[in-house]
């Protein structure tokens, strides 16, 4: 009889633990569809569409990406192996906090005569007016350029959805770009950043450790 | 054999805890990588673009107020009055999108506020716990934004109603007044609620105020 009771107990014990294991898992997995949507995903490659970005007047700005002149240019255009883009915003209490970050990411680029002309940064402002970028450039001293997308169509058509996001792409020495890494929220360290964009752009080979 | 039975459901409530705690933790990692308070943003969806009658016009005087400030106290308009001049942001509630971006823009453009001689008044109709919860998240710990934020929650948008701004439902338009040192209003921008208005044209509606 003792034997009976403890077996139902057991078999119920299992029935929910069964459930909340289910339920967890389901949880997590929901969260990952949320932090990373139906958009391409860290190693998975894909075409960046190709837009045109109004080009920076700042002279120090085109000489980075290897462009000249003046209108529109598009990212294909840039004078790169790997290019890394962060959407950003002006009003964005993240992008605000984590500038400092950002701008280490690119003295480290470019403290490394190794990758420096293979990796460019750019940031583009989501929903920001040239003068907002501007102000933003002025504030933080972002060195890197930032170019405006007021309309947020650039923004809808590389996917972000919120503030800061990081996207990292290839050249594929076509003028292409593929698009290899998609990361919604900032990153915790700049030298890790840089390292995990190394490895994941295939560039890994040809830089010094 | 009944403890080898005991011993095994120790063994599933154990693997059954941890595998929801790591459930929680991945869910937990997730998160923290995304940029932080927006996960806390109630998704208004499309408003009709203005929902209120204006009242005011540039030249008029701009009506006095009072009202309670999140860092304690009250602020008065007049008080500005010969000192400095005055931008009034009012923005139409805490923790809506558009919103929760537009005053921590204005927090790392101090400096043109002062080029201008003025300073920025944040009003929202929501009650001083729900601001001070709102603009904390804006800001680094132990920081406040420059500015005061003020309260218009009882009586119920009573100052934006004297600015032609209250909406139907009870939140105010997106407006940014511009009132120069004799309290004159300058400058009136009642925006479309959906979209954030440029700063450019608040800078250049301040420099002007400033000239006169």
């Amino acid at each position: 009889m003792k034997k009976h009771k403890l077996q139902i107990a057991a078999s119920l014990l299992l029935l929910v633990i069964t459930l909340l294991c289910g339920a967890a898992s389901q949880g997590a997995d929901t969260i990952k569809t949320v932090g990373s949507s139906d958009k391409p995903l860290l190693g998975k490659i894909k075409l960046l569409p190709a837009f045109e970005l109004p080009m920076p007047q700042g002279k120090s700005d085109k000489s980075y990406m290897g462009l000249s002149g003046t209108g529109d240019f598009k990212l294909g255009q840039i004078k790169a192996r790997v290019l890394i883009i962060e959407v950003f915003s002006f009003y964005c209490p993240h992008c605000q906090r984590s500038a400092a970050q950002v701008n280490e990411l690119y003295e480290k680029i470019e403290g490394r005569p190794d990758i420096k002309e293979k990796i460019k940064l750019i940031g583009i402002g989501a929903g920001n007016s040239l003068y907002e970028v501007n102000s933003f450039k002025e504030r933080y001293h972002v060195p890197f350029p930032l170019i405006p997308d007021q309309g947020m169509e650039i923004t809808e058509i590389l996917g972000v959805r919120g503030t800061p996001t990081f996207i990292a792409a290839k050249a594929d020495g076509k003028g292409l770009l593929e698009q290899f890494y998609f990361g919604e929220g900032g990153f915790p360290d700049a030298g890790q950043f840089l390292a995990q964009i190394i490895k994941l752009s295939g560039l890994e080979g040809e830089v010094k450790k | 054999m009944r403890v080898k039975k005991t011993k095994l459901m120790f063994l599933l409530l154990f693997l059954g805890v941890s595998a929801v705690m790591a459930g929680f933790t991945g869910a937990y990692g997730q998160s923290g990588g995304f940029s932080d308070f927006k996960d806390y943003i109630y998704p208004v969806g499309k408003l009709k673009p203005t929902d209120s009658v204006p009242i005011l016009k540039v030249g008029d005087p701009a009506p006095d107020f009072a009202l309670p400030a999140v860092e304690g106290g009250k602020i008065t308009l007049s008080q500005f009055r010969g000192k400095k001049n005055v931008a009034i942001s009012f923005v139409p509630a805490a923790w809506t999108p558009v919103c929760s971006d537009q005053w921590p823009g204005y927090n790392i453009v101090k400096d043109l506020f002062d080029k201008n001689d003025a300073i920025l008044l944040g009003i929202t109709v929501d009650n001083i716990p729900t601001l001070y919860a709102w603009t904390k998240q804006m800001v680094n710990q132990n920081e406040n934004l420059w500015f005061p934020v003020l309260s218009d929650f009882y009586p119920h948008g009573a100052v934006a109603l004297k600015y032609g701004v209250l909406r139907s439902e009870g939140v105010t338009e997106r407006a940014i007044f511009v009132i120069n040192k004799l309290g004159v209003i300058k400058y009136i921008d009642i925006h479309d609620i959906n979209q954030r208005p440029p700063l450019e044209d608040l800078v250049k509606a301040l420099e002007a105020a400033n000239k006169q």
